[in-house]
């Protein structure tokens, strides 16, 4: 019985491996090495499925209420099972093409190559190459069993480790040129032929970020409780780590551009650009809980009207390049005016459509942004906008001669904007507007029983929201310097709302890191730039799967609901003794 | 007939409310005065919660008129209704689950504050000030169920309570909104026996140490005894007696609604 799900679990494993063979992830990047000249990003996309049906197949499972941990050996047997399968399943299926001949299934999968059956054979025979996926995908899979069944204190330093190699890995084209700019020795970390790391860099980082995760354990709880105390009654204490990490990554934010160079700063600053229209559409999505699939309608709004504001011309032929409303406003006069136009549209939009609720919401706020990308692409704003040929001469924002167009200085420009976004974003949820907003999200109708005027409040999420997507939008214009409807695409707005459900909804964190991980990554790593939307997709099912709650969560609420849970239990088991239930101190500092 | 009293804060004349056929309220009177408790009666579907629906706004009645104090409340929005100083509680808990049982309580104040944008990001002294007494107050009308909403508990998210703790933040929410008219839909629905007693003492308290003007739902007959000043009964959406808890439940139209007429009648 338990023997056919395992082997279930790795054929599904085999089928993603195929898959990934198929749209060319392991065919195209036999050559992209992540660690010595070994491991490759193609080899890690063979083996990883495996190992996943192997952390899978040896997890404890829940069946009618009760969890049946298994034992080590059937663990790892499950595992081994599952491993196999799947190397089986893809064993068969090189067996297969082989058999039809790779250059027949060429003309239907353009990625089925000879360099990709080389690659997966390494080189041998058909056969002996699929019994050699078969080994690999079995000791994959028995390592992923083995990192499931071992006792967090291994796991987690274990995983820990892996992630951070592999991280530093994929950064091959960002780390070096960090160092080099430090003056930093970088060739015993970072490989001279290969691009990757090498072995003995791997090593050490491996073992740092072992380490750092074993004193974490060790010590992090016994520090958070010593801060709690010294905080005393004046709320939840920010937890150590957190802090430590909170001011790590300020100083990265700072330095970045100086360290990184001006590719990587236009990147960032592209990052920037989506962390903000992240934190406005934050507090639309997660704030005030109204799913809205046209946020491009603000940033739209905020580009176009920026570029009339300060003096943009048209890019059409044949017609006075002069647009039919124009101002010559300073770039930093413009910006609060765009951000009230934005937040009037917010309300004029607003008002019609947000009586609708979830899914039908949804839809026309989709609609609503499909519009304005046709709209600034028609004959008929041509005078206004440009049509599809779009405007350019935007400002650069300059202070003084000092101008922001250049990717290192637009980085900063950019994150003083998205500093100022978070701050006003952070006051307004820890407000009493903020606490409306989430009595709105929990429960619309009790939150107006209770005094809240819904779509005062609703409207008020909406045109703030705008009110931060258009300064994205006039942040993208000086950006680039020139629009043209081609980047107004509803796509902008799925981007967006990819982000922030990846970072978590309602922490601004979240969005830092959720556009980091969406923009950033496929930014820095040109060579998935193909890949890209299937990365999105995969990684926004991923975390609605794996951690609803997003990456970086809503921190204070998450850690109270752990300890509270501790409290709760300790509470029951004394009514149970017949005690009077103690009045229990929670680990968050919040005593009687 | 009613009784028309020179004081009554709530009037109800003539309320009519129906879905579809059905005719949930079929012209119901009634009155209630300043510092008393009525009790609601009547078996299921009579029509009471609708009352308290239609009371509150989130229903418009299609007939008939409710007065409190001068003016006519039909038509008002319930965030308005809250305002002038009508809360309520919910026959089906309903708290904000993910917030805690502090920030429950906090958003009663809610329209009891003015806090406004521009206010809330610059964090000005006023706002400040407000904040804290939103605080204060919400801790205030949470201790009124004594320690059981307080201490360690402010900041546990209210899923986290037990069912008869739901039911009392859902109450010291409502006392939160700083009411004068406190719409309690079986308060005691799902308590035990001992809590239910506690219950009974509190509603009574909210009367006399609030000074608040309760109206409660209430199928719990030794509840509806305890604590009623008056009892109105109502059947298909209309009231069928009215007087104190003795005469109405020897009222012989209450009986018939309750159990039923002889078959041989």
């Amino acid at each position: 019985m338990a023997a056919s799900r395992w082997v279930r679990m790795g054929a599904a494993a085999g089928v993603v491996t195929i898959f990934l063979a198929l749209v060319g992830l392991i065919g195209g990047f036999t050559d992209v090495y992540l660690i010595g000249d070994q491991i490759t990003f193609a080899g890690l996309m063979l083996v990883l499925p495996a190992f996943a049906a192997g952390l899978v197949a040896a997890a404890p499972r829940v069946e009618g209420g009760e969890r049946h941990e298994m034992r080590f050996v059937e663990a790892i047997t499950a595992a081994a099972v599952a491993g196999a399968a799947a190397g089986a399943v893809f064993g068969a299926t090189m067996i297969l093409a082989d058999v039809i001949g790779v250059e027949r299934i060429r003309t239907v999968f353009l990625n089925v190559s000879p360099q990709l059956m080389e690659f997966v054979t390494f080189g041998q025979a058909t056969l002996v190459g699929a019994v050699i996926i078969v080994v690999m995908s079995t000791v994959a899979g028995v390592l992923g069993g083995a990192l499931r069944v071992a006792p967090t204190s291994v796991r987690r330093p274990v995983t820990v480790a892996v992630m951070a190699t592999l991280l530093f890995g994929f950064l091959q084209r960002v780390i070096p040129i960090a160092l080099d700019q430090l003056k930093l020795e970088r060739d015993w970390l970072y490989s001279v032929s290969f691009d990757g790391l090498t072995w003995i860099g791997a090593i050490v980082v491996g073992a740092v970020a072992a380490g750092v995760s074993v004193l974490k354990g060790r010590f992090g709880t016994q520090l958070r409780g010593r801060v709690a105390g010294i905080r005393g009654r004046t709320g939840p204490a920010v937890s150590p780590g957190v802090l430590v990490a909170g001011v790590f990554a300020l100083a990265l934010l700072i330095a970045a551009p100086m360290l990184l160079g001006s590719v990587i700063s236009e990147v960032l600053g592209t990052v920037m650009v989506f962390a903000l229209l992240g934190i406005g559409l934050n507090i639309v999505v997660g704030y005030a809980g109204l799913l809205d699939l046209g946020y491009v309608f603000f940033f739209a709004l905020g580009a176009y009207s920026l570029a009339l504001l300060t003096g943009a011309t048209l890019n059409a032929y044949g017609i006075p390049p002069d647009p039919a409303i124009s101002g010559h406003l300073n770039f930093y006069v413009a910006i609060p005016i765009v951000m009230l136009i934005a937040a009037a549209a917010g309300v004029l939009v607003g008002a019609p459509v947000l009586r609708l609720r979830g899914d039908y919401l949804a839809l026309v706020t989709l609609g609503l942004g499909e519009m304005v990308t046709v709209l600034v692409g028609s004959p008929w704003l041509v005078p206004l906008v440009g049509g599809p040929s779009g405007m350019r001469g935007i400002t650069d924002a300059a202070i003084g001669g000092l101008a922001f167009r250049d990717p290192q200085r637009f980085y900063y420009l950019a994150l003083a904007f998205v500093g100022l976004a978070a701050f006003i974003s952070w006051r307004l949820a820890t407000s009493r507007i903020g606490r409306a907003w989430t009595a709105m999200r929990e429960d619309e109708q009790t939150a107006d029983a209770m005094g809240i005027s819904t779509t005062r409040f609703k409207l008020l999420a909406f045109s703030i929201g705008g009110a931060i997507g258009s300064l994205g939008g006039a942040l993208f214009a000086v950006k680039i310097g020139s629009l043209t409807p081609a980047s107004f695409q509803v796509l902008v707005s799925i981007q967006v709302l990819g982000l922030v459900i990846l970072g978590g909804m309602g922490s601004i964190p979240g969005v830092l890191v959720g556009a980091l991980v969406l923009v950033g990554l496929p930014g820095l790593l040109r060579e998935f730039e193909e890949y890209r939307f299937l990365a999105y997709g995969a990684a926004v099912v991923a975390v609605m799967v794996l951690r609803p709650q997003g990456l970086v969560p809503n921190v204070r609420r998450s850690r109270e609901l752990q300890d509270e849970e501790r409290a709760q239990d300790e509470w029951a088991k004394a009514a149970e003794e017949g005690e009077t239930p103690p009045e229990i101190a929670t680990a968050t500092g919040a005593t009687t | 007939m009613p009784v028309v009293g020179t004081d009554a804060v709530l009037e109800v004349r003539g309320l009519q409310k129906h879905f579809g056929g059905l005719y949930a309220l079929s012209g119901l009177d009634m009155d209630v005065r300043r510092g008393e408790i009525v009790s609601v009666i009547g078996p299921n579907g009579a029509g009471k919660s609708t009352l308290f629906n239609v009371i509150t706004g989130i229903y418009e009645p299609d007939a008939g008129d409710i007065r409190y104090g001068d003016a006519s409340i039909v038509g008002l929005r319930p965030h308005q209704v809250v305002k002038l100083g009508i809360a309520r509680t919910f026959q089906n808990v309903r708290l904000f689950a993910n917030m805690t049982i502090l920030e429950n309580a906090m958003v009663g104040q809610h329209c009891r504050s003015r806090g406004g944008v521009f206010g809330s990001i610059l964090r000005t002294p006023g706002v400040r000030a407000e904040e804290e007494r939103i605080r204060e107050r919400a801790k205030e009308a949470l201790s009124f169920f004594g320690k059981r909403l307080s201490g360690y508990r402010l900041e546990q998210p209210a899923f986290s309570l037990s069912y008869a703790n739901r039911r009392r933040l859902e109450m010291a929410r409502a006392l939160a909104t700083d009411p004068q008219l406190l719409l309690l839909d079986e308060p005691t629905a799902g308590m035990n026996p001992r809590e239910t007693l506690e219950l009974r003492d509190h509603i009574v308290r909210m009367r006399d140490e609030l000074g608040l003007t309760v109206i409660v739902i209430e199928h719990d007959m030794r509840v509806v005894k305890g604590v009623s000043d008056r009892v109105v009964a109502c059947d298909y959406g209309q009231k069928i007696a009215e007087g104190t808890y003795d005469e109405v439940a020897h009222d012989e139209r209450v009986i018939e609604a309750y159990l039923g007429t002889k078959a041989n009648d």
